[in-house]
């Protein structure tokens, strides 16, 4: 057994340190406050690896397309070191990731702009990462901006017949970026918050506080990881009676939420995601692949997690070269129009198509994946609510 | 719709922090112990916690798989324990015994990574996934809320607060018994006042140590048990996120007195919870993201004005 032992550790390491692959740095919140969320993510980008791989690889040599995971934890500091020595040790071309907005911006700010390394971001939706690049186009992401889903939650709470609303947020870039839009737009719209105020995440108790905010109203909108607090609000809430309905978005959006707190008592609570329009051609095209290898594609981001690293291969393939430089060019030319339309998976004839001179344009497994002037695109939502003890969602229109 | 109770007060910020007060309590007996009998401060504390939890979180299920039977968590916290003072034992024979004689921040490192594996451990067996311990919320005990309710002051309180409760008086009354009546117990406070005293009147230091690591392990899975029923869940760095509030709570009530810990405890934990409540007017006294700060400046300022604690504790 040794001797194969050995020969297998060999293969490996030559795999890894090879300088012909073409190594992409992917930063995931493995572990941190949510796990259930991320691991489907994780099988997408891996998916897109194995179609690119499968079908020619990169260039005209054929080389492999690796993927370099670290653990981003869902934290600022963890995503600075672990996006670092991507960088600078394992020298990847570009970063597809990391999962959450705070984690994106402090690693952007802090690591990849400085480098000039690309970051396409595969689920980090706030607000504030729209205008950070400041004029070095290095920041993309493949899902839609918090701009829009705030708006989309409030209009949501309004057609439910809300017009009052307490609103609980952790104070991170993600959870406060969309709490603000929301309880901007709300208030527009001629809703009443009663109260807004932050909470510290990771707490044992949080009855004082739903306990306060439950005096103004009967609504909460609960913008939190699942992970790191908002599982025991919820049921620190109900357990006391604070609160009967709940709406706010992604963070909270895990089975997770189901089996720790009850199908039963969870009659009140809708959360809003981005999610792929189910009846695109782009999503119908993903749908098959991804059966096909295990993959849940109307999980929360697991689309766009495809995109982020199939978009990434084609933009180096277009570039020609794993130079860092060229990327961010290239990753606009195969996203935007003009060019031929090419559906998830469809690497080979990508490649056909930009050795011969042509322009491609990627139609997006989660959405139209466009990218404006700051690196965003547009995307749908869905509203989420408990059905048979799992999460259903229809699209908002 | 709380004007409707008229007890809001002690229903949602007197008991939960007193609750939260008995979980610091005895978390904060264990590192009292160790900060005044070893001489460091062991970081690994709440990592020990956690692991007890998980370990009871198996028993429950294993006993329900295996035999059919579902366990009361306390029930199932009995092996918890054994493991966790073995966990404990075996830490300080080969990590934190060889730094004995060397200056403390040796071994206070050595407890750092022996947190850090401890918790990568868990991650690793376990994985890195919240796990459910009771699924559901708890409702307030009915018996006890129409009792109150007739006499117009409703209390809302679930079982597994009493049992919280109940259990860390319980545990109170028989270290109480332990450190004064037995002759381990007072072998405790002999080594804790002076180690070399002690020595010199026939007292075996290293019996002593491992006395300590039991009556600390045991504590650590009792609040490790509690704070997972109160939460109804597990996650690896939930015993983490209880070590500062438990170093405050034994500064507090004075390093290598026990019960100056249960006492800082249940002041860090009440502090935290009435830190909210509208005093003045509507608003919550201040804002709720900020209680955690109000358990750190209480201990600041004892640092300051007293700092051998409440109750005349070891200054270092």
């Amino acid at each position: 057994m040794k001797p194969q032992i050995a020969a297998g550790l060999a293969c490996y390491l030559m795999a890894t340190t090879a300088s012909a692959d073409v190594v992409v740095g992917n930063p995931m919140a493995v572990t941190g406050p949510i796990p259930d969320l991320v691991a489907p993510m994780v099988l997408a980008v891996d998916l897109a690896a194995e179609h690119v791989n499968a079908q020619g690889g990169m260039f005209a040599s054929g080389e492999k397309f690796v993927i370099a995971r670290a653990d981003s934890q869902c934290d600022p500091v963890a995503a600075v070191d672990a996006v670092t020595k991507l960088i600078n040790v394992s020298m990847v071309t570009a970063i597809v990731g990391p999962v959450c907005s705070g984690a994106t911006i402090a690693q952007a700010d802090s690591v990849s702009i400085p480098a000039g390394v690309v970051t396409l971001s595969v689920s980090a939706s706030s607000p504030m990462i729209t205008n950070m690049e400041s004029g070095t186009d290095l920041v993309f992401r493949s899902a839609a901006s918090d701009a829009y889903q705030g708006v989309a939650l409030a209009e949501l709470a309004i057609a439910k017949g809300i017009m009052d609303i307490a609103v609980s947020y952790a104070n991170d870039d993600y959870n406060a970026g969309i709490a603000e839009v929301f309880v901007n737009s709300f208030s527009e719209m001629g809703g009443t918050v009663t109260s807004n105020e932050a909470h510290e995440p990771n707490k044992a108790s949080y009855r004082a506080e739903v306990a306060t905010m439950g005096a103004g109203s009967d609504n909460l909108a609960l913008f939190a990881y699942y992970g790191s607090g908002g599982i025991t609000i919820m049921r620190n809430a109900l357990e006391t009676g604070a609160f009967s309905t709940f709406i706010g978005a992604d963070g909270m959006l895990a089975q997770e939420t189901i089996d720790q707190i009850g199908a039963e008592n969870l009659g009140g609570a809708t959360f809003t995601t981005s999610t792929p329009n189910l009846t695109t051609a782009g999503y119908a095209a993903f749908k098959g692949l991804a059966e096909a290898a295990d993959v849940p594609s109307a999980s929360p981001f697991v689309a766009n997690s495809y995109d982020a690293a199939f978009m990434m291969a084609l933009a180096i393939e277009k570039a020609g070269s794993a130079d860092r430089s060229a990327i961010s060019a290239s990753l606009r030319s195969i996203a935007n129009a003009p060019g031929e339309v090419i559906q998830a998976g469809e690497f080979a004839k990508a490649k056909a198509i930009l050795a011969a001179g042509g322009d491609i344009h990627y139609n997006g497994a989660a959405g139209p994946q466009d990218f404006d002037a700051n690196g965003d695109v547009l995307g749908y939502f869905s509203a989420n609510v408990v059905k048979d003890g799992v999460w259903e969602g229809t699209i908002i229109e | 719709m709380w004007e409707t109770f008229g007890f809001e007060f002690v229903n949602f910020y007197l008991i939960p922090g007193l609750v939260l007060g008995c979980i610091y309590a005895l978390g904060a007996i264990g590192i009292t112990l160790t900060f005044s009998i070893l001489r460091f401060a062991n970081f690994a504390h709440g990592e020990v916690m956690m692991i007890g939890g998980y370990f009871t979180w198996t028993a429950m299920v294993l006993s329900n798989d295996l035999f059919g039977i579902p366990l009361h968590p306390i029930i199932a916290a009995i092996p918890a324990v054994m493991l966790a003072i073995a966990l404990f034992i075996l830490v300080d024979r080969y990590f934190y015994k060889p730094f004995r004689s060397a200056p403390a921040i040796r071994v206070v490192m050595a407890s750092f990574g022996m947190m850090l594996v401890i918790r990568s451990f868990v991650q690793a067996v376990w994985g890195p996934n919240q796990l459910t311990f009771v699924p559901g919320i708890a409702k307030p005990n009915e018996l006890v809320k129409n009792l109150t309710a007739s006499v117009d002051m409703m209390i809302l309180v679930p079982n597994k607060h009493f049992w919280i409760i109940a259990g860390t008086i319980v545990i109170m009354l028989a270290l109480s018994w332990l450190l004064t009546k037995t002759k381990i117990g007072k072998g405790m406070r002999a080594v804790s006042d002076s180690p070399e005293l002690a020595k010199v009147s026939g007292i075996d230091v290293e019996v002593i140590v491992k006395a300590t690591w039991c009556v600390g392990g045991f504590c650590a899975v009792a609040a490790g048990v509690f704070l997972a029923m109160d939460l109804q869940m597990l996650e690896t760095t939930m015993g983490f996120r209880m070590l500062l509030p438990m170093f405050a709570a034994a500064i507090l009530g004075g390093i290598g007195r026990p019960f100056g810990a249960v006492v800082g405890g249940l002041v860090i934990g009440l502090a935290e919870e009435l830190s909210v409540y509208p005093w003045l007017g509507d608003g919550s006294l201040i804002s709720p993201g900020y209680k955690t700060g109000v358990a750190f400046t209480i201990m600041v300022i004892m640092l300051v004005v007293r700092p051998s604690g409440l109750f005349k504790g070891r200054l270092f």
